[in-house]
């Protein structure tokens, strides 16, 4: 009989994962809009956010720095992938593009492990403390953090999307892309722009759950594909796709908790491919001719 | 699809042609029977209450400003479109219940406005043309990897008969070249080639005749002569009126999603509405011609 | 017709050469039984991305399915190897058959994904029902291969069997894409509506390249797990799935042979680079990088253009 303490500590431990879902979720959804590619690399910029992260504090760089400098360092990845490897092949087929960030996964991946080898990499909390025990259930101060990164991401893409010219720029180009260049919207800006933005969230996303999870070169494909069945999900907006990631981290919480850990996972991937197949009918909500 | 209690409309209600259009007209007359068509794009009507029929063996034009739903008409037609409300007849069968490839069965080919060509993994003129030829060959995995033999003589006689259609749009000469190599009018042709490969009874073409020059204007001209004499039927969307007006049997005339007129050429030019929509004045009192 | 029969009898000759000229060692004979393998397994991708252009990210799923109920069958029920990799080939075909109505109706991303996701789900299912598949730490005891009591224990004897399931894969595969079955699915890669207005009925002949190509990965599977003696569930997940793709694109996607090159260079290269083992994840994506900015045709392309710059020269050094 599970009483309350334990439902709390499955929703506390949903929402921590739910809220880095819904952050990949959005970065998925900013990067697709702009641009028109998936990135597949996203997992990557997660696993990237952490390890840099735990390098620089491990060389005695303060905490608050090392978060700014990483998202740069991140953020700044995401851009030169755009401009070098995403750019040139922008006509390409769809596969074409699939496989490239797929290639770009595998040799993010591969760096990866070259420089952090095959441990797990931890990271000390943000702020130290004893966990929060609310009604029987622990919260620990990190998950604060997480909750807090997920408003002010929310917050920062709202004032520039909404607010600054940049950002309507952006916005311009992911609703017409061609209409937005025909204006004087420099396209190509936008668009290693959004590939930014999008590595940079992948990288907060990253480094605020480090101090929770080990981290690891592998990590970033699990949280990937469950960002993207949130972005599915959501249909491709910015609040949907929170939304949509926290209940999913929730559900998945509560399937490990109540139902069967080691098939959790299937099940959430089952319900993947059925959003999928729901959205190419048009069930959920259409989506360009079944699939993007 | 019709709404209920609207009345049946047959086609040519509307035809300024003086021949009155009996409902006890056999079936046969009209291979292809547009009922009421309407097809609705999130908000815009793309077309509203089309309603016409091709006869056998003719060449009907449909003609009409950009924008006023003829490619959308033959989309709806070729099934890669569903409208919302109507019927399409041909055959005693209601094209609206089929997929593309089953109306492709039953022997309605077309072209695209812009070509749409085969070109993954290196195939040639000659591999687009025995791709087109897809009907006949029926294939299959259980008889491509174990009646080998039967393919073989299956795709001598196939390659026959694309080498013969190449001939017939006077393309022979391109067999083994890359498609994305050719001319945008050779592409055409080849794409009608194609079309031909899968024998078909009604051709749909979107304007095939876009981009042509004069001369070349006049060698489609007899191609589509030369098909008609196949026994043929076409549907042909296009914009060059010197073409149309000297090739169709019939003509009908959209604009903003509906039928505006049909009948013969000189009915057309001399139809004041079809005027000032869309011909303008030089056709009212000159007839025929430029 | 005749090129292809001399390509097929090179094949042979060079898939029979090394055990019988008797100079190989038995590390490099399995060396050689696992390239053999995966040549398998890279040409049905081919078969559905290459020729279908049906993107897949997945393909190692039914990789697993082959190996798990072949290695299930003859480890623990004791069924004769040979009617274990029927029902292998036939279970794959089947999973694929239920579910690809439904996936193929995906396309670009959402596809990708879709098969991202039933490669995890197929391993963490074969994860999950560890008392029958031996959970993560994999399955164990299965038997070698034996042809009606003729023990392939012997490692160079399995050789011949991999390799003539080799050649019976790839020129069963070859024969398919010169078909006109092959001619419709590179249709409708090419243009999916414009093949539909011709007749082709895209979702029947999607499936069908995908029955085949997931049966042909089963097959894979089953020899596969004869030749391990044991399999886990790593063997079989996303990062096997992305290294075919590698194989695939390197050697040159929608040729069946570029795919086999591509299978055996990125199978026998680590024999040589061993000593760099962990830079093998960056090389690979590096690899695909550059193939498909600089080489989009593979390997296999380059070669192509190469023999056809040497005729050019040969002819214009004829003397007249």
């Amino acid at each position: 009989m599970a009483d309350i303490s334990v439902l709390l500590q499955f929703l506390f431990s949903g929402i921590t994962m739910g809220s880095i879902y819904a952050l990949i979720a959005v970065s998925l959804v900013i990067v697709y809009n702009v641009s028109r590619v998936l990135c597949f690399a996203q997992g990557e910029f997660f696993v990237y956010g952490a390890l840099t992260m735990i390098g620089l504090t491990s060389v005695g760089v303060p905490m608050p720095i090392g978060f700014l400098l990483t998202l740069l360092i991140v953020g700044g990845l995401g851009m030169a992938i755009e401009r070098l490897l995403i750019r040139p092949i922008r006509d390409a087929s769809v596969g074409t593009l699939i496989t490239m960030t797929v290639a770009i996964s595998l040799c993010l991946r591969g760096l990866g492990l070259l420089v952090a080898g095959r441990e797990a990499h931890p990271l000390p909390p943000f702020t130290k403390g004893e966990a929060l025990s609310v009604l029987g259930a622990f919260l620990p101060i990190q998950v604060i953090w997480i909750a807090l990164a997920v408003i002010v991401a929310l917050i920062g893409i709202w004032l520039f999307f909404e607010k600054s010219i940049y950002g309507l720029s952006l916005r311009a180009c992911a609703e017409n892309r061609l209409g937005a260049s025909l204006v004087g919207i420099s396209t190509w800006k936008a668009t290693i722009f959004a590939w930014a933005w999008g590595a940079a969230l992948g990288a907060l996303a990253g480094m605020v759950i480090a101090p929770l999870i080990y981290v690891q070169y592998v990590s970033g494909t699990m949280p990937m594909l469950k960002g993207f069945t949130a972005m599915a999900i959501g249909g491709l907006t910015t609040v949907g796709s929170v939304i949509a990631g926290l209940l999913l981290g929730v559900l998945e919480a509560y399937t490990i908790g109540l139902v069967s850990s080691e098939f959790a996972d299937a099940i959430v991937f089952t319900i993947l491919i059925l959003v999928l197949l729901a959205r190419s009918y048009g069930i959920l909500g259409s989506s360009e001719d079944g699939g993007m | 699809m019709q709404k209920a209690g609207a009345k049946r409309r047959f086609p040519g209600d509307d035809s300024v042609n003086e021949v009155s259009q009996s409902p006890s007209l056999l079936p046969a007359e009209f291979l292809l029977r547009i009922e009421q068509v309407t097809k609705r794009f999130s908000g815009l009507t793309a077309l509203k209450g089309v309603s016409f029929g091709i006869r056998r063996g003719h060449i009907k034009a449909l003609i009409g400003p950009n924008g006023a739903g003829k490619t959308t008409l033959l989309n709806v037609i070729s099934g890669l479109s569903k409208p919302e409300e109507g019927h399409i007849y041909c055959k005693g069968h209601d094209l609206l219940t089929m997929k593309p490839h089953q109306i492709a069965g039953l022997g309605i080919s077309r072209t695209f406005q812009l070509v749409r060509l085969f070109t993954t993994n290196h195939a040639t003129v000659m591999d687009n043309l025995l791709m087109g030829a897809h009907l006949r060959l029926k294939p299959s995995v259980a008889k491509s990897l174990f009646m080998r033999g039967s393919i073989r003589r299956q795709e001598r006689e196939v390659c026959e008969k694309a080498l013969e259609t190449l001939k017939f749009v006077g393309m022979e000469w391109a067999k083994d070249y890359s498609p994305s190599a050719l001319s945008f009018g050779n592409k055409r042709l080849m794409e009608i080639a194609r079309a031909l490969m899968a024998e078909p009874d009604v051709l749909l073409l979107d304007e095939p005749a876009s981009g042509l020059n004069d001369a070349e204007v006049e060698e489609f001209r007899e191609l589509l002569l030369a098909i008609k004499a196949r026994g043929l039927t076409t549907l042909l969307v296009e914009h060059n009126m010197k073409l149309v007006m000297d090739i169709a049997d019939e003509i009908i005339v959209l604009e903003f999603g509906q039928k505006l007129a049909e009948g013969s050429a000189d009915e057309i030019c001399c139809d004041r509405r079809v005027i000032e929509a869309y011909l303008g004045s030089d056709y009212s009192r000159a007839g025929r011609g430029s | 017709m005749k090129k292809n029969l001399f390509i097929g009898l090179i094949l042979l000759a060079i898939a029979l050469c090394p055990p019988t000229l008797g100079r190989i060692s038995p590390y490099n004979n399995t060396v050689l039984i696992l390239v053999g393998i995966y040549i398998i397994l890279a040409v049905s991708l081919d078969l559905l991305v290459g020729v279908a252009g049906q993107i897949s990210v997945g393909h190692a799923a039914f990789f697993a399915i082959g190996a798990y109920t072949s290695g299930i069958l003859t480890a623990k029920c004791e069924i004769p190897p040979l009617v274990a990799l029927v029902c292998g080939l036939v279970l794959s075909g089947l999973v694929a058959w239920a579910i690809g109505g439904a996936v193929l109706k995906l396309k670009g991303y959402y596809l990708a994904m879709a098969t991202l996701g039933l490669n995890a789900i197929v391993v963490k299912l074969i994860t999950g029902f560890s008392s029958l598949t031996g959970g993560a730490s994999g399955l164990m005891g299965i038997p070698p291969f034996n042809i009606f009591g003729i023990s392939l224990e012997d490692h160079s004897h399995y050789y011949y069997f991999v390799w003539t399931m080799v050649v019976l894969v790839m020129s069963g595969s070859l024969a398919l894409i010169k078909s006109p079955f092959g001619r419709a699915l590179t249709a409708l890669h090419s243009d999916e509506t414009a093949a539909s207005t011709l007749g082709i009925d895209a979702s029947r002949y999607k499936l069908h390249a995908f029955i085949i190509s997931s049966a042909f990965a089963g097959l894979a599977g089953s020899l596969f797990c004869h030749y391990m003696g044991f399999v886990a569930p790593s063997d079989f997940d996303i990062s096997t799935s992305i290294l075919l793709l590698v194989m695939l694109f390197l050697g040159g996607v929608g040729t069946i042979y570029g795919a086999a090159l591509g299978a055996a260079f990125l199978k026998l290269l680590p024999e040589i680079t061993y000593q760099f083992h962990d830079y093998e994840l960056f090389a690979y994506g590096l690899i695909l990088i550059l193939v498909i900015i600089f080489l989009p045709r593979g390997i296999l392309g380059v070669l192509k253009d190469s023999a056809r710059l040497v005729m050019k020269k040969r002819v214009q050094s004829q003397p007249y």
